[in-house]
């Protein structure tokens, strides 16, 4: 009988080992290759952001595992640690500081990763930022992909730890792969950390407009201050989160390292949810484990517009926190921020109270010319004798005219404005402004700011087609302006203003994406477009008037971050500036100012009586 | 624990590891510990019921083994007498333990339903049903009366008998097995089978694709299930058929696992599918669709009822008064009719439950009450009857049936399924079968497609199997790229399927709770 | 004999068109089907006056036309 090439049992089963061993090995391949967690050092990709998001715990250790040379400090904490920023933190600490901020973390996960780092790295100072609600959790996290500790740190089995990552789903390969494929520049959902510095990437929080309190609960995403939830609160953990926080003290103290408690500022309400007797427990046994900062409460605390949700606050308020710790004078500090408790202090007082909000806030109206001739004519044309009785209106009626600078001023450190400030504007840089606009502003002593177009100083023709415009004023007389100490040049853009018919199509609006352009191109447009601006004004902008008034969240958080503190649209409102909110610079208001408007008309916009 | 869970794949692998490492003798302690850590993993008072049930058949089992050994121990003189005694109280035992059991089903599976339907005033109990709770109690009770007939000796060791009512891989969906073809099997020692193994781990393969089929089907059947109004009669009908699928995918692929399972541990289940798409009859679907439930009703309910006194009675009344054909079918008819009966109610509490059985019961009576005429018209068509037309027209004229029977069962309410009917038939709006309608369903392209071949598939393979193929030994004599196809294919699709499917919560088996 | 023939007339009137004597696995094979066996028992019951009941209706009882006479002998 002839055998056949058959397969045994046996042999059948070792084939089907073989092929699961393989398929496991497939799949293990390919999350080690896409590393979605971070945990086996993300060899392909190095995308730390994306990792960190997936799990802070787990990915920000690997990342530390090759990049701890460039740290010598360590911020630690839940999530709310986040808003310390860390190029305060390195200024005033001096040294060179890595956020270690973990979502939902309780102080079994500071302890463990904070003494990691102590045991394996050099540092220099740890700080600790905690809050009550550290008190009500302890040891929870479920050993989830996402939630779970790094096995280096928890001491848990590097088997199960390993294998749960080895054999993860591929699907959050899958979408990592995704992500990188089609990352576009602004920060997103699945990358919320900045690789270098481990805190939040707030670029586009940060680059966010903030205006009235009502304005900012009318967003959606800030509603949750709207009807504040009550609920209570329960410091049950008290006793293992001082236990750990001790034990990192000591291990601090044992190696020479500089221990700093921070307790983060909060939401007035949400404190609230904790009774007295609550409150004064955690705060008096933090006391006697450690000195300590209290922010948890300022008056701050009770403008939802320092937070953006209630233990999440904004970068600013932290800068002003670690300001007041280091007695910057340069910083405005909110009333009642920041206290040092230590462990003979009395017992814990309530110090935070609601400020009156016109004591940190001030109202300024912005006005908008374009071009002035003898007639007024249209929306930007303005006659001479209107211009005049609108400086007439404003002298005789106690207004004083101030720079941007002087805005910034107010909401940074606090430095008083004059009691009735308008900001005087004028777009395009006509060479009226200079001819006619000039003279009679520096009769009457008066500060104004010109946001030129980079690519017209000094032209009367269309840059493409050579047809005839407005003249504009040359570099040599901006100069001269500025000189005066009265005018301020900044920036309209460079070659933000095309006009279909006059410039090469297709024309851009304003300085938003053109269709079907890639956003690489359009970023290279912006950058370019600011080195231009500075060569044509001859000086660097760091205020910006947007052309057309025309806005988008993309070109609003790359100027953010070329250094402009201040921007102006065309919405005609009046602006709400608060102090400690850089934010509130931002898209600002500004009344039209064409033939229409009489002097009265002016006056009644300014009081905000129209 | 899921059997489509990655813990019970592990659990499995572990179990099988130390069953065959332990001396034989052992083996059965290990598979009953298995089997308690199995249903343990979904909750403690769920085993409460199940050690109820299992001590009160076990106790019943012993006391009627003690009393037929009483009767065979009668004197010659006392025969007559004694045995009628000792008849009388082994009904007692089985009445009782019945009423036991059945009354506990009755509390926590009908108790509710039964209060709401005779509007009577009782408070409303929030019972959870304990998994597996028809299936391990039909199993125990078919134990007891095959004692009380005498069919073999009782088992005297409690923690043997409860291996029998709580062998895991069977314990939540059934197949519903007999204790003289299950029980030495358990208990017989097994030595390690490369074949065993081998013939396992494909069965429960071939299930494991079926039920991956079958939680796709889930998802239209429950989109259009969950927004009647927004579907035409075409949709609707779209929706039972993919719940057939649904429902032949995820019963048979649970039982293949559990047979594949059990026989990886070497032990062999009564077969619950016989491949019910090619039945020719509705008798023949039952007896190929969850056969094991069929045999019980025809061994504890139809055959006892049909040679009962009373219907025997009834027959000799009916037979004096109609005579002939029809005299005979009628009391046949009546437990034919309370075996659909009681098969409906066993699928759940509801009235439409109820009416699926009497669905059943009606086309299975009226077939047999007709057989006459239809074989005349047959004869008139000259349609032979082992013909190929004949079988092909029987197998359409079932799958038209089951799936009118699927709209009862599937519908939310027992009159919405017949309007649900009438609306197939009045205002399908077909247009909407061109609208892009299908991929609103909550399904993709892909998973249609893997819906489709995977039909085509099991049809396929079905189709052979009819026609007498031996799959199994047909694979063998493949090639050994071939058999590694058959491996690394279905492995593969079933990973990819299961990470693609990330969004899907795997269904659990729609006859959990049955 | 002739209890064979009036079993064989019985079985003919049940199940037309099957050749009994041939037959060994009536039963197994589902040529007699469970309604059949029903209908069958209590006609055997009417016609020979014995007393059959469930324990009776195995498989082996009935799978041939041998068989069933033998069971119609015993309980006679």
């Amino acid at each position: 009988m002839k055998k056949k090439h058959s397969l045994s049992s046996k042999g059948w089963l070792w084939l089907f080992a073989g092929t699961v061993l393989l398929l496991a090995v497939l799949v293990a391949g390919f999350n080690i290759c896409t590393d979605p967690f971070g945990a086996f050092g993300d060899p392909v990709m190095g995308w730390w952001s994306y990792n960190e998001t997936m799990n802070p715990r787990v990915a920000k250790l690997s990342y530390l595992e090759q990049h701890h040379s460039q740290y010598d400090s360590y911020i630690i904490g839940p999530s709310s640690t986040s808003s310390f920023p860390t190029q305060a933190l390195n200024r005033y600490f001096d040294a060179s500081f890595y956020n270690m901020t973990m979502y939902g973390a309780d102080m079994l996960d500071v302890e463990q990763m904070g003494l990691y780092v102590l045991d394996h790295y050099e540092v220099k100072n740890l700080v600790v930022s905690m809050y009550i609600h550290c008190a009500e959790i302890y040891d929870t996290e479920p050993n989830t992909l996402t939630y779970g500790m790094p096995c280096k740190a928890d001491g848990s089995n590097p088997i199960l730890y390993y294998g749960k990552y080895l054999f993860a789903s591929p699907k959050y390969g899958m979408e990592k792969l995704k992500a990188w494929r089609s990352d576009p520049y602004l920060q997103q959902p699945y990358r919320v950390f900045d690789q270098q510095t481990g805190a939040y990437d707030k670029s586009r929080r940060d680059a966010e407009p903030i205006g009235s309190l009502e304005n900012y609960l009318s967003r959606s995403a800030y509603s949750v201050f709207q009807n504040y939830p009550s609920g209570t609160g329960s410091i049950s953990c008290l006793q293992p989160c001082m236990e750990s926080l001790t034990r990192l003290r000591d291990a601090c103290e044992e190696k020479g390292v500089t221990f700093t408690v921070v307790c983060p500022p909060m939401y007035g309400q949400y404190l609230e949810q904790f009774s007295p007797k609550d409150q004064d427990a955690f705060y008096n046994a933090l006391a006697e484990v450690t000195d300590y900062w209290d922010f948890s409460l300022s008056s701050a605390s009770f403008d939802p517009r320092f937070f953006y949700d209630e233990t999440h606050f904004r970068n600013d308020l932290g800068s002003m926190c670690l300001a007041r710790m280091f007695d910057d004078p340069e910083v405005y500090i909110p009333q009642g921020l920041g206290r040092y408790v230590t462990k003979g202090s009395s017992p814990r007082a309530p110090h935070g109270a609601k400020a009156d909000e016109h004591t940190y806030t001030a109202q300024v109206p912005v006005l908008l010319y374009h071009h002035l001739a003898e007639t007024g004519e249209g929306t930007d044309i303005i006659s001479l004798d209107r211009f005049l009785s609108h400086m007439n209106a404003l002298r005789e009626n106690g207004y004083t005219t101030v720079f941007f600078e002087d805005l910034q001023a107010y909401v940074q450190s606090g430095t008083p404005l004059p009691e009735k400030p308008v900001v005087i504007t004028f777009d395009d840089g006509y060479e009226s402004n200079y001819t006619m606009a000039y003279p009679i502003l520096k009769e009457y002593n008066m500060k104004a700011t010109i946001f030129a177009i980079g690519v017209s100083v000094g032209k009367d023709t269309y840059k493409d087609t050579n047809q005839p415009m407005n003249p504009h004023f040359s570099l040599e007389q901006a100069a001269e302006m500025e000189a005066s100490g009265l005018i301020d040049i900044q920036s309209h853009g460079y070659n933000m203003h095309e006009v279909a018919g006059r410039d090469k199509d297709p024309v851009r609006k304003g300085l938003l994406q053109k269709e079907g352009e890639s956003e690489a191109d359009y970023l290279e447009y912006l950058q370019k477009d600011f080195e231009q601006v500075t060569q044509a004004i001859g000086k660097t902008p760091t205020v910006f008037a947007y052309p057309y008034g025309a806005t988008a969240e993309l070109p609003a958080v790359v100027l953010h971050q070329q250094g402009i503190y201040a921007t102006v649209t065309t919405v005609e409102k009046s602006n709400i500036l608060v102090q400690g909110l850089s934010q509130s610079l931002l898209e600002m208001g500004r009344f039209y100012m064409t033939e229409e408007v009489t002097a009265e008309q002016l006056l009644a916009l300014l009081s905000g009586k129209s | 624990m899921s059997f489509t869970s990655i813990a019970f794949l592990c659990f499995l692998m572990l179990g099988l590891l130390v069953y065959y490492l332990v001396p034989g003798k052992w083996q059965w302690m290990v598979l009953l510990a298995a089997s308690w850590v199995f249903y343990c993993s979904a909750g403690w008072h769920g085993f409460l019921y199940l050690a109820f049930t299992t001590i009160s058949t076990y106790l019943a089992g012993l006391l009627l083994g003690k009393l037929n050994h009483a009767r065979s121990q009668l004197p010659p003189e006392q025969k007559k007498s004694g045995a009628e005694r000792i008849k009388r109280k082994k009904k007692w035992v089985v009445a009782g333990t019945l009423c036991l059991n059945f009354g506990l089903l009755f509390v926590v599976k009908y108790y509710n339903f039964t209060a709401e339907a005779l509007h009577l005033p009782l408070p409303s109990l929030n019972l959870l049903v304990p998994l597996g709770l028809s299936f391990y109690m039909f199993q125990s009770i078919g134990y007891v009366i095959d004692c009380y007939r005498g069919k073999y000796e009782p088992q005297r060791n409690l923690a043997k008998f409860s291996l029998f009512t709580s062998f895991f891989p069977q314990l939540i969906q059934g197949p519903i097995s007999r204790y003289n073809e299950l029980g030495p099997q358990l208990l017989r020692p097994h030595t390690f089978q490369a074949d065993n193994l081998k013939y396992g781990i494909q069965l429960a393969m071939w299930g494991y694709l079926k039920k991956m089929i079958a939680d796709r089907a889930a998802v239209p059947v429950n989109t259009i299930f969950g927004d009647l109004e927004s579907y035409g009669g075409a949709f609707v009908a779209i929706a039972v058929a993919f719940y057939c699928i649904q429902l032949y995918c995820d019963f048979s692929g649970g039982i293949d696992i559990a047979l594949g399972a059990a026989q990886m541990f070497g032990i062999e289940v009564t077969p619950n599918f016989r491949r019910p798409v090619f039945a020719t009859t509705l008798t023949d679907f039952w007896r190929r669709w969850h056969i094991t439930l069929g045999t019980w009703m025809k061994d504890y309910v139809f055959y006892p009822m049909s040679l009962s006194k009373p219907l025997g009675k009834i027959g000799k009344f009916t037979r004096r008064k109609f005579g002939g054909k029809l005299g005979k079918v009628i009391p046949t008819s009546i437990a034919t009719f309370t075996v659909y009966f009681i098969i409906g109610i066993w699928h759940g509490a509801n009235f439409r439950y109820i009416f699926f059985g009497f669905w059943n019961g009606i086309i299975i009576t009226g077939s047999f009450l007709l057989s006459g005429p239809l074989i005349a018209l047959r004869n008139l068509l000259h349609i032979r009857e082992n013909s190929l037309v004949h079988r092909w027209i029987g197998r359409a004229r079932t799958m038209l049936i089951v799936f009118i029977g699927r709209y009862i069962t599937r519908a939310p309410r027992l009159l919405l399924a017949f309007s649900l009917l009438w609306k197939t038939v009045s205002t399908p709006c077909l247009y909407q079968l061109r609208d892009g309608t299908f991929m609103t369903l909550g399904l993709k392209a892909l998973d249609y497609w893997v819906i489709g071949l995977g039909c085509v598939g099991i049809l396929t393979l079905e189709w052979f199997q009819e026609q007498g193929t031996p799959i199994r030994k047909t694979l063998e004599k493949k090639s050994v790229f071939v058999q590694w196809l058959c491996i690394f294919l279905p492995l593969f699709i079933l990973l990819v399927m299961h990470i693609l499917g990330g969004e899907y919560i795997a269904s659990e088996f729609i006859y959990k709770q049955f | 004999m002739n209890n064979r023939l009036e079993l064989l007339n019985i079985l003919t009137s049940v199940c037309p068109g099957v050749d009994f004597e041939k037959e060994t696995s009536l039963v197994d094979d589902e040529i007699l089907e469970s309604l059949d066996l029903v209908t069958i028992v209590s006609e055997m019951m009417d016609t020979f006056d014995i007393e059959l009941n469930v324990e009776d209706l195995l498989p082996e009882h009935f799978n041939s036309v041998d068989a069933m006479m033998q069971l119609i002998e015993e309980r006679k």
